[in-house]
């Protein structure tokens, strides 16, 4: 697992109900857009996450609908043996 | 905003007020682009959640460098999409699998190439710009069509003004009266004295009674200002010293050495007791009245038991 999908999940499990669009993980990770989508899409399609448009009304809330990104059961299960194995020094 | 609206629209953007929104708009037009080289189950959800995600960046530079972002995400996308899928299909339908792969991987390189190209023009359109000055339009005001305006000629100036007309004057007669004194009196015979008898006797020169001045009551003793080495090597000596004194003693300008003794220190102590004696002078007087003045004296320093 690369580093730059140690700091996906980093961000996911500073809180893991959180709800994160590709924006937010970008804020909160650091990870250039190029590397975060696939690693989004990737874990996705691995089962880690869970994706949903968010439900809004574009027009009245005057910004187009974001794609929400959660961590699922299983996901969180295996994102937290990741880093009880790697340590969480790794990320410092 | 398509390919030639991006591009016809550069030349004649002012970089000062619109770079930022063409900046935007290139980074929109990027990621609706890019899009749509991903794979269909995946474009139309990726081109959405990245214009979303675009409009949350601050500034036209993180706009930007998302967008570019997008192009490298849509190539890894693509990319890890066909690469999962030939496997499971190619058992099956895997001639069409690799077809569409291939497909893919000849348009990826032409992308590519033009994905560097608009990098490296859109890095000499910031270096123009940055060399431009972005803060100033390109062309600030058409300056209105010149007119040449040629200065009369002053060789064919006018005549200067007449002068006024000289007054008339009426010549006036004068009446002139008849003397009163005779003019047949006698000539005076009054004699005028020599010059030397009018002159008064010359004065005889005033004396001045002058005494000079000198070191007064007070003043430092030589013992105190024997230099030190003339006083181990049992040097001794006498100098002159200048100095100008006013009427109340003091110095008025720094002493002088008007003759030496022949040794260096002690005409140094010399210099710093005429010094140290400000104050102490006996000034100059006049008729018994002091006066400012210069004299030299001499300074002996002698070793003594």
């Amino acid at each position: 697992m690369s580093l730059q999908t140690l700091r996906v999940l980093e961000a996911f499990l500073e809180d893991p109900t959180d709800e994160l669009s590709g924006a937010d993980v970008y804020k909160r990770s650091g990870i250039a857009s190029g590397t975060l989508y696939p690693i989004l899409l990737r874990l996705e399609s691995a089962g880690w996450f869970v994706s949903r448009w968010e439900a809004i009304d574009p027009a009245s809330a005057g910004r187009p609908r974001r794609r929400l990104y959660r961590l699922t059961p299983s996901g969180l299960s295996r994102a937290s043996e990741v880093f009880a194995s790697f340590g969480k020094g790794v990320l410092a | 905003m398509n390919r030639r609206d991006i591009f016809t629209a550069l030349p004649a953007a002012s970089f000062s007020d619109e770079l930022p929104g063409w900046v935007e708009g290139f980074a929109r037009w990027l990621i609706q682009h890019t899009a749509r080289n991903a794979p269909p189950s995946l474009s139309q959800r990726l081109e959405e959640e990245w214009l979303a995600d675009l409009a949350a960046q601050h500034g036209p530079m993180a706009r930007l460098r998302f967008g570019l972002g997008c192009c490298w995400a849509t190539r890894v996308i693509t990319h890890e999409h066909y690469a999962a899928k030939v496997p499971a299909t190619s058992s099956v339908t895997g001639h069409k699998t690799m077809t569409a792969y291939a497909q893919h991987d000849s348009s990826f390189f032409s992308r590519r190439t033009t994905t560097f190209l608009l990098i490296v023009c859109l890095h000499a359109v910031l270096i123009y710009g940055f060399a431009t000055g972005l803060a100033h339009p390109m062309i600030e005001v058409i300056p209105p069509p010149m007119q040449a305006v040629f200065p009369p000629d002053p060789r064919t100036r006018n005549e200067p003004p007449p002068l006024p007309p000289q007054p008339q004057f009426s010549p006036r007669r004068v009446e002139v009266p008849d003397p009163l004194i005779p003019l047949d009196a006698a000539p005076d015979t009054t004699t005028i004295p020599p010059q030397e008898q009018l002159l008064s006797p010359p004065t005889p020169p005033k004396v001045v009674n002058r005494v000079l001045g000198g070191p007064g009551t007070g003043f430092p003793n030589t013992d105190d200002y024997y230099p030190s080495v003339a006083r181990r090597t049992g040097e001794k000596g006498t100098a002159t010293v200048r100095v100008c004194v006013d009427d109340k003693g003091r110095l008025t300008a720094h002493p002088t050495l008007a003759q030496s003794s022949g040794s260096a220190s002690i005409d140094e102590g010399a210099l710093k007791l005429a010094q140290a004696g400000s104050g102490r002078y006996r000034a100059t007087t006049e008729d018994g009245r002091p006066v400012s003045s210069c004299y030299v004296f001499r300074i002996k320093f002698e070793l003594t038991d």
